[in-house]
């Protein structure tokens, strides 16, 4: 755990549950921050750390729900926990369905709340580790001249040298010496990172003729 | 029958149903009367042949007097033939009347004006002839106008009479029918031949109204008219609901007859009891849903608060557990736990002071007359139910200091949980007793059923908010009942009545002492 990075939004209409919340947070070395409404919210600029919403059903003007689908329309990827005091199946079935990841009944069990909290914080911090991945081999690919990225996709396919150098109407040498460079400014230490890599930018291998 | 007026007349046997009616109420009155009723062809023209007899007849007669009192009243003979062309008129109208007249002309001019015994007028007496075939005519012409004017007033009564939408029956003094009318016949089943001469009270009213009917025919002979709602007899045995309105018939300051008209209410009681049953249970359905709304809305509301405190405590536990214990960490949570048990204090003070309502205007009441007053308010649904009450309510009780509505919504309470408590009781009296009686600093009333009461383990359980034995009630009646009594300073009890049912006692103080 890592709770001085670690953020928890509520979003709570009334007072005394919101303030509880902050305690029991606070307690387990939690830091929240607390909204009364989801404009509230939506007007707050979210730190980029890992983060998870607490989020009660019904609200004045936009509601639990309601928020849920905008924060999904809007790509904002937070993890959800419902709290309600009086939820239905069916609004915990539609929630869950849309991603939630826990729907919790007041009054609940703390450790309940707790549990679901350390869920949805390290899920987010995988899914913001796994775009952080991504961002850094996106950069890397934007490095790459437009030969190298001509002869990436031929590479991963598993073509040696010389089929890669008739492929394109070069000598052997050259093709070498681009995959020196495409290895290096890739951070590519084998050729089985590269290959990894290649599947997470989504670059097809170019298929042999046949 | 129209072409054979005469046969009409004289074998009345022969007459149609229309005829009968006419022949019913003319019976005492001669044969000359020879009015023709039917409904849809009021005016059937007598037969020329006939009239002009009639006509030839009544000159006849005057030719016959007056050739008797020829001898010692020379100008008696105006007289006679002025009124046989006058009643010429009457019977035979214009034509026949101014026949009449010609007719007699020609006998006055052969008898009564001189020179006697010839056809020819000397011209001195030309006046007088004149004179006379004038007043000829015009009494002639009287009577004709005269006939013409009754018979259109009778065709309009009748018409009246019967096509007039409720049923309608004329009775002699002796109570021996004379008529009724269309409507008449179509509610009750009987026609006119069916009833004609005999006694209206042994046909219509049925054995168990027979006493409040003859206190009516009493009303009646005293020239009041009488005005109910009652239940009426019909040929074939059934029941009838009707309004019945009698009136006296008068001439000459002389009651003569008895008008009685029969309006069928079956169809608009049946509305209102479908509208009352609809009424009730839509105050039902409110009811419950008002209960129903209260309790979701004081349920969110306590929520809250418990839903923060459970909180708070959880977070207070994991400061202390925390090595060091965090202490103010914990302070801090028990604080806002003290400040949310106040507030879920303060809403449920706030739902209870919102129950208590404002403080009601106390009156000096006699209970007596509250009973008496819910009593006229159930009785619709006793009825409806097969419920007897019984009532013994002391007199002249010291009045009670209270709110009138709420002692009625408690003895309404009271005694609609005893009809429903009856409902499903079918093999013993519905029986529901009332008493009020008086101890020495405090009144008290006692309703008693006969229904199904409840079980001795629930003897406590009676008064708890939602407990209850019917299939739809919500439970709150006796506990809203026992909080209104004790807010007047009174007690309230229930107890099981051996062999059944269930007694419900309320005690209310006594004004002068309570104050």
């Amino acid at each position: 755990m890592n709770p001085m990075q670690d953020q928890v939004f509520v979003i709570e209409d009334d007072s005394s549950m919101r303030n509880a919340l902050k305690n029991l947070l606070r307690s387990v070395g939690l830091e929240a921050r607390l909204f009364a409404s989801a404009q509230e919210f939506l007007e707050d600029k979210p730190p980029d750390v890992p983060s998870c919403l607490i989020l009660d059903v019904r609200l004045p003007g936009i509601s639990g729900l309601d928020l849920q689908k905008e924060l999904a329309r809007s790509n904002i990827h937070i993890p959800i926990i419902f709290i309600t005091a009086h939820g239905d199946i069916p609004m915990s079935v539609r929630a869950m369905k849309a991603g939630a990841v826990e729907f919790l009944t007041k009054p609940f069990r703390d450790q309940d709340l707790l549990d679901a909290i350390q869920v949805s914080l390290s899920q987010d911090r995988i899914r913001r580790q796994k775009a952080g991945e991504l961002a850094e081999l996106e950069k890397r690919l934007e490095s790459l001249t437009p030969r190298e990225r001509e002869l990436l996709p031929l590479v991963v396919s598993g073509r040696s040298n010389k089929e890669v150098a008739a492929e394109i109407g070069t000598s052997e040498i050259t093709v070498k010496v681009h995959r020196g460079n495409l290895m290096r400014k890739m951070h590519a230490g084998t050729f089985a990172d590269l290959l990894r890599m290649a599947a997470e930018l989504k670059v097809s291998p170019t298929q042999r003729p046949s | 029958m129209e072409s054979d007026p005469i046969g009409n007349l004289t074998s009345p046997k022969t007459q149609s149903d229309d005829l009968k009616v006419f022949d019913l109420h003319s019976r005492s009155k001669t044969f000359l009367f020879s009015f023709n009723y039917h409904r849809s062809r009021m005016r059937v023209p007598q037969s020329p042949y006939f009239r002009y007899v009639i006509a030839l007849a009544f000159v006849g007669a005057a030719l016959f007097f007056s050739l008797l009192v020829q001898g010692f009243l020379p100008d008696g003979f105006l007289i006679f033939f002025l009124s046989a062309a006058m009643l010429a008129g009457w019977f035979g109208r214009t034509g026949a009347g101014l026949f009449a007249v010609v007719v007699s002309m020609i006998a006055v001019v052969y008898f009564f004006i001189p020179p006697y015994r010839t056809f020819v007028v000397k011209v001195d007496e030309i006046p007088y002839f004149l004179a006379f075939l004038f007043s000829a005519v015009v009494t002639s012409w009287l009577g004709s106008a005269r006939r013409d004017a009754e018979e259109k007033q009778r065709a309009y009564l009748d018409e009246l009479f019967e096509q007039t939408p409720e049923a309608i029956m004329l009775v002699n003094l002796q109570d021996r029918v004379l008529r009724v009318n269309k409507e008449f016949t179509h509610i009750f089943g009987y026609t006119l031949q069916e009833l004609a001469d005999r006694p209206s009270i042994t046909l219509v009213i049925p054995p168990r109204r027979m006493a409040e009917a003859l206190q009516g025919r009493e009303r009646l002979a005293a020239g009041q008219p009488v005005n109910v709602e009652t239940v009426r007899l019909r040929k074939d045995g059934s029941l009838v609901d009707v309004s019945e309105v009698s009136f006296p018939v008068v001439a000459d300051g002389r009651c003569i007859a008895y008008y009685t008209i029969f309006r069928d209410i079956t169809e608009s009681k049946r509305a209102l009891e479908e509208l009352q049953t609809a009424q009730a249970a839509l105050a039902h359905l409110s009811r419950i849903t008002t209960m129903g709304e209260l309790a979701s809305s004081i349920a969110h509301e306590i929520n809250q608060p418990i839903g923060a405190i459970a909180t708070n405590g959880n977070a207070a536990v994991r400061w202390l557990a925390q090595n060091p214990p965090h202490v103010e960490g914990a302070g801090e949570a028990l604080e806002c736990i003290v400040r949310d048990a106040n507030r879920a204090a303060q809403v449920i003070g706030r739902i209870r002071s919102l129950l208590q309502k404002s403080p009601t205007p106390m009156f000096h009441l006699d209970i007596n007359e509250v009973i008496r007053e819910v009593l006229v308010l159930t009785r619709h649904e006793m009825n409806r139910r097969s419920t007897t009450v019984k009532t013994e309510l002391t007199n002249q009780l010291p009045p009670v200091i209270g709110d009138r509505v709420q002692l009625q919504q408690v003895l309404l309470n009271l005694i609609m949980n005893s009809l429903d408590a009856m409902t499903e009781i079918t093999d013993r009296p519905r029986e529901l007793r009332i008493k009020s009686s008086r101890n020495p600093d405090h009144l008290s009333v006692q309703v008693q059923d006969s229904g199904h009461g409840w079980e001795a383990e629930h003897s406590t359980a009676v008064f708890d908010a939602f407990f209850t034995t019917k299939k739809d009630g919500i439970g709150m009646g006796l506990t809203i009942s026992r909080s209104i009594i004790e807010a007047h300073g009174g007690r309230l009890w229930a107890e099981r009545a051996g062999p059944h049912g269930a007694i419900v006692n309320f005690t209310l103080p006594i004004a002068d002492k309570a104050e």
